[in-house]
């Protein structure tokens, strides 16, 4: 049973952060609430206020800015899945919103949820590292711009501090050069989480034949998004033939084994991930045309 | 503390006071008497509990009551009754889609916020707005052959 809590619903950003500064320790924020209410549920946490922010305008824009794509904390996996504007500059995005649960937790859980829930296994968060995604975050004291990689502290951990809210998540279109994919295993297709997934950024130079960018992030294998800056080093300035595609996804499995250990599962995970590795890079060549 | 919320019902305008840590599944069944929906698992994954946002389908367990100020909520007391069933729940009989009965009331939400957007939904359509529901006794096969079969009868 949820035990009781106070809740406001504020219409603007500046009460939003009015509130959750002046209302001190026992406060939280909630978006759609596809994990807090199961937290709450399970006495993970017990506020005595929660603060919904999925009524704040500015929560719940997808905009083009200045070259950039920028994402309302508080909108929803289908509202991603379904735009027009993410389709075309952030495919690998809406791709993986819509691989996220069932329908109904599409419609109610949010990107901004998924981001700060920080669950190792979300599904949005392998995308945006390939992005190049920057949250911006504000709270009364003002407002900063962090780079996803660097809010992830750990499962269930970031750097957020209890008095901020994260506002919109913003990105560099992908051009129509850059190919992407996103690849997702699970024990069932619809409502599992995911038990590994890979999401991948590659762009080659037509008239070398060679991996000019190539932006490769794993989801459900190490404890906190990243990328995998070293596999990606290997890959630069190659040619995309089938031996290097077969190194580099030994490399993936060897980067995941050094980060997380050796697991009772990694016997399965190590051939899986690289697996999912090259379906993904495949993928994205099938793709050039 | 109590918070008074006005949103439409299946269709009439209510307003109730709820304490704001309530499910809308609870505020639905403990305090507006619709029993109707159901409670599964709790926790987002069955789907039995789905109810009808501004036509859109979520896990009313999932959902605090508070959220639903100003919206409208749909849920499968306002699909039809005993004597007046909705085609969906007519086609559910006929088609044996019902055994136990307990995943229904959700499924029927699902398939009517289908119907209400594309009346002529494939069969990956059909599947694809079922796939957040468990029904452990049909195999779903008649399920999905009763939402089908409303959108040839639209169709002939």
């Amino acid at each position: 049973m949820i035990p009781p809590f106070d809740y406001i619903i504020p219409e603007t950003l500046e009460e939003a952060c009015n509130i959750l500064w002046e209302a001190g320790k026992d406060v939280g924020v909630i978006a759609g609430g596809t994990d807090r209410v199961i937290g709450l549920r399970n006495g993970d946490h017990s506020p005595r206020l929660l603060i919904d922010i999925t009524r704040i305008p500015e929560l719940r824009k997808i905009e083009e800015q200045d070259g950039r794509i920028l994402i309302g904390a508080a909108v929803t996996h289908s509202e991603i899945a379904s735009s027009p504007l993410l389709k075309k500059y952030g495919r690998v995005l809406s791709d993986a919103a819509y691989e996220i649960g069932s329908p109904q937790i599409r419609n109610l859980g949010t990107i901004g949820g998924n981001i700060v829930n920080a669950s190792p296994a979300a599904d949005s968060l392998p995308p945006l590292m390939v992005l190049n995604a920057v949250g911006k975050i504000v709270s009364r004291e003002g407002a900063r711009e962090v780079p996803l990689d660097q809010l992830f502290k750990g499962p269930y951990e970031t750097n957020l501090k209890p008095h901020e809210i994260l506002v919109h998540i913003g990105f560099e279109k992908l051009s129509s050069v850059m190919r992407s994919s996103f690849v997702r295993l699970a024990r069932r297709e619809a409502m599992a989480i995911a038990r590994m997934s890979m999401a991948v950024v590659l762009r080659i130079e037509k008239s070398t034949n060679l991996i000019e960018d190539i932006r490769i992030s794993p989801g459900a294998v190490m404890p906190r998004p990243q990328r995998m800056s070293e596999v990606e080093e290997l890959l630069k300035r190659k040619s995309p033939d089938e031996a290097i595609l077969k190194t580099a996804s030994q490399k993936v499995s060897g980067v995941m084994v050094r980060t997380s250990g050796v697991r009772s599962s990694t016997s399965y995970k190590a051939p899986v991930v690289e697996a999912l590795f090259l379906r993904a890079m495949r993928s994205c060549l099938e793709d050039r045309g | 503390m109590e918070v008074t919320l006005k949103f439409i019902l299946n269709g009439k305008p209510i307003e109730v006071k709820v304490p704001p840590h309530w499910t809308l599944l609870r505020l639905l069944r403990e305090k507006l008497g619709l029993t109707g929906t159901k409670e599964g698992c709790g926790i987002g994954e069955c789907g039995a509990c789905t109810v009808l946002v501004d036509g859109i389908p979520l896990h009313s367990c999932l959902l605090l009551a508070p959220k639903i100020e100003g919206k409208s909520v749909e849920t499968v007391e306002g699909l039809g009754g005993r004597d007046s069933l909705h085609a969906l729940q007519k086609s559910f009989v006929d088609h044996g889609a019902v055994q136990c009965g307990f995943c229904t009331p959700g499924i029927l939400m699902s398939a009517k916020a289908l119907l209400d957007g594309n009346l002529h939904p494939s069969k990956e359509e059909v599947k694809e707005a079922i796939s957040g529901h468990l029904c452990r006794c049909t195999g779903y096969q008649q399920i999905i052959e009763a939402i089908e079969a409303i959108n040839k009868d639209v169709r002939e």
